[in-house]
């Protein structure tokens, strides 16, 4: 069963709509998205409160972070517990180059994420060559290390010396921002304009022959090989891709929190990344922006609610085990299917009594769904 | 560097944390083999108990009381879990099982910092009466809660070994993990033996958990990752297959750990002990490529 086409979202109709005759249904989706974009961009930045353009830009940038995680679990089928590491990465490096250097920052974000694509693809490559849980295992382990790492070294404040960080500073100097996006709002827009770009960047992989290759691999890597892909390759290019795009993430975080804190990267945050990937629906790309917003606004919210944090943690460990157990494609494939079945319901209770049809669509719709959950396994 | 007697007494506290180590890697490796499941929440589960067990002590119990309920809560809570969603997974794959226990990973750790708030006040601590009393070799002081946690270590090695090798429950555990289709079309009622699986391991979790609460520190990510992260580590230099190997990696490990603590230059690093050896471990170990071919074809 092929099932990657019809979870991969808008951009299921590969072929048909390349031409200039592009269907009416993704037209639509295309300006959908573009007019999220615009109020995005634009008609937020003014209404939004500072706290809430905080989280927006948090929300911008972690949506890198969780394209990326979402294009290892959903387009190839790589399980990383590792991505919060590499974030930190970015982070540091972005960080450390901010303060060493006068490069402009958009220079820093590439170097930043060229930098961590290096050292994520020189951690990997050995673990590559292991498959499934393996590569799970050894990722968490990963994050383990580094997390360790991090504590000991300690992100740069300011302090000279390869780890650019004094202990005994007492005026700590800000991670400085670019000189266009000096404030919130404009970094905010910033933000959003880079994760725009990586998410064309990740699309433009996906619509071409990598992007073909991972599905391949995806469905099953023994035939893969068989039919002349290079596995180790593209999985390492998948693996490459995902860590450039998170580490831009983590310079771009530098400069939206200006101060970085080993603390604030506690290790069970790795997990609860791959929950929120999971959740949000690994095998679409709207799937990566649920899950930025389950990650870094929910938690917003419930600070302004006065709900401890640890009900989250809850509700996203249940959450993992619901979508797992019931729901492969996350929200972004669960929440259209669930509206659509209500409007049926809906629909039905105007035409025909309800007592007769009660039991049935969700009865279908249950056999379904186990049928696609075996294939997207 | 330090000098050798500097060195002493982290052999005697690193063997003990090896111990503790090797059952739980034990633990892992029976529920895998067994079900195909590697129990990421193993740590979570045992936290969670020895928690409970801290808050029963703390209100007036005897300590025995708060330990057997540490160890129950445990067995429980990981026979549930493999009640309710072992059948919902089965079929997906170890990988899709594994990341599934992750969420009752999460959502213990959330509840233990819910009911347990690290913030203000005397910060919770599990001690045993053993903790006190204890022999010396040489100039070394060795409790006999050390003693207990290396000797738990190696009965449940041997004992797991025996079971598995003997016993009927055993042979039905070494078959599924051999073929589950074919071990259920000879008749053995593989829901049960699994459920037994879960049980086993759950109940070691708890021990696992009381007892690092003690050596260690009642502290929620130190056990909910550390230790699965430890003893995971050990249970993959055992090619979660062999649980003689996992006892000697685990020992190797804590013994590693702990050893490194009076280097100076090493000691913040020291957490890094099982994912270097885990790393080293795996990275030989796959030129034979004999990890990637295990269950996860089937």
């Amino acid at each position: 069963m092929i099932d990657t086409a019809d979870t991969t979202g808008p951009k299921a109709p590969a072929p048909a709509s390349r031409g200039p005759a592009m269907d009416r249904r993704s037209l639509t989706r295309l300006s959908v998205i573009a007019v999220l974009l615009l109020l995005a961009l634009f008609a937020l930045p003014p209404l939004m409160t500072a706290y809430y353009t905080d989280t927006m830009t948090q929300v911008a940038i972690y949506s890198i972070v969780t394209l990326g995680l979402g294009l290892l679990v959903g387009r190839v089928g790589l399980y990383s517990l590792g991505q919060l590491a590499v974030l930190t990465i970015g982070a540091w490096v972005g960080a450390r180059l901010l303060f060493a250097t006068s490069q402009p920052y958009i220079l820093v974000l590439i170097e930043a994420g060229l930098v961590t694509m290096i050292i994520g693809s020189l951690i990997t490559l050995p673990a590559l060559r292991l498959r499934g849980l393996y590569l799970a295992l050894i990722t968490l382990m990963l994050a383990g290390g580094v997390s360790v790492i991090e504590a000991t070294l300690n992100f740069p404040n300011g302090g000279g010396g390869f780890s650019g960080y004094n202990g005994s500073l007492l005026h700590i100097p800000q991670i400085r921002r670019p000189s266009f996006a000096g404030t919130d709002p404009a970094f905010y827009r910033f933000s959003v304009i880079v994760a725009i770009v990586m998410f064309l960047l990740v699309f433009a992989h996906l619509r071409t022959r990598p992007g073909r290759a991972w599905a391949a691999i995806k469905q099953s890597e023994p035939s893969a090989l068989a039919a002349g892909i290079n596995t180790t390759f593209y999985k390492l290019w998948a693996m490459a891709l995902a860590a450039f795009v998170t580490g831009v993430a983590g310079a771009l975080l530098a400069g939206a929190d200006r101060e970085l804190f080993s603390i604030d990267f506690p290790i069970q945050n790795s997990i609860e990344l791959l929950a929120v990937v999971l959740m949000g629906g690994a095998f679409a790309l709207t799937g990566a922006v649920i899950a930025a917003f389950l990650q870094s606004f929910l938690p917003a919210l419930l600070q302004i609610w006065g709900v401890p944090n640890d009900w989250l943690i809850i509700l996203f460990g249940v959450g993992v085990m619901q979508v797992l157990a019931t729901a492969p494609g996350g929200i972004a494939d669960q929440f259209p299917k669930d509206m659509k079945r209500l409007y049926r319901l809906i629909s039905r209770l105007w035409t025909r009594p309800p007592a007769v049809t009660a039991g049935s669509p969700s009865a279908a719709s249950a056999t379904g769904q186990a049928g696609k959950g075996g294939g997207a396994a | 560097m330090p000098s050798w007697a500097e060195f002493q007494p982290y052999i005697v506290t690193g063997l003990a944390l090896g111990g503790l180590y090797a059952l739980s890697g034990v633990g892992l490796v029976v529920l895998y083999r067994a079900t195909g499941v590697l129990n990421l929440a193993f740590g979570a589960v045992g936290a969670m108990g020895a928690f409970i067990a801290y808050s029963i002590i703390k209100a007036g119990n005897p300590g025995w009381v708060g330990w057997i309920t540490c160890i129950l809560f445990a067995g429980v809570v990981t026979l549930g879990y493999g009640m309710l969603f072992g059948p919902a997974l089965a079929g997906r794959g170890p990988l899709v099982q594994s990341i599934s226990t992750l969420g009752l990973a999460l959502v213990l750790f959330g509840a233990i910092d819910l009911a347990w708030p690290t913030s203000g006040g005397q910060s919770p601590s599990i001690s045993f009466p053993t903790d006190n009393g204890g022999f010396t070799v040489g100039q070394l002081q060795v409790t006999w809660t050390q003693v207990i946690a290396l000797g738990l270590g190696i009965v449940i090695t041997v004992g797991t070994g025996a079971f598995l090798r003997y016993s009927k429950l055993g042979t039905a555990m070494r078959a599924m993990a051999n073929d589950r289709v074919i071990t259920a079309t000879l008749g053995v009622p593989i829901r049960r033996v699994e459920a037994a699986a879960w049980l086993g391991c759950g109940l070691l979790s708890g021990i696992a958990g009381i007892m690092l609460a003690d050596l260690s520190a009642l502290d929620d990510t130190t056990l909910v990752f550390t230790v699965v992260i430890s003893s995971l580590a050990a249970a993959l230099i055992g090619r979660l297959r062999s649980i003689s190997v996992t006892f000697v990696a685990a020992l190797v490990i804590g013994l590693v750990h702990d050893l490194i603590t009076p280097i100076t230059q090493l000691t913040n690093y020291q957490d890094m002990t099982p994912f270097v050896l885990a790393t080293i471990a795996l990275l030989v170990m796959s030129r034979g490529q004999v990890m990637t071919r295990s269950r996860e074809e089937g």
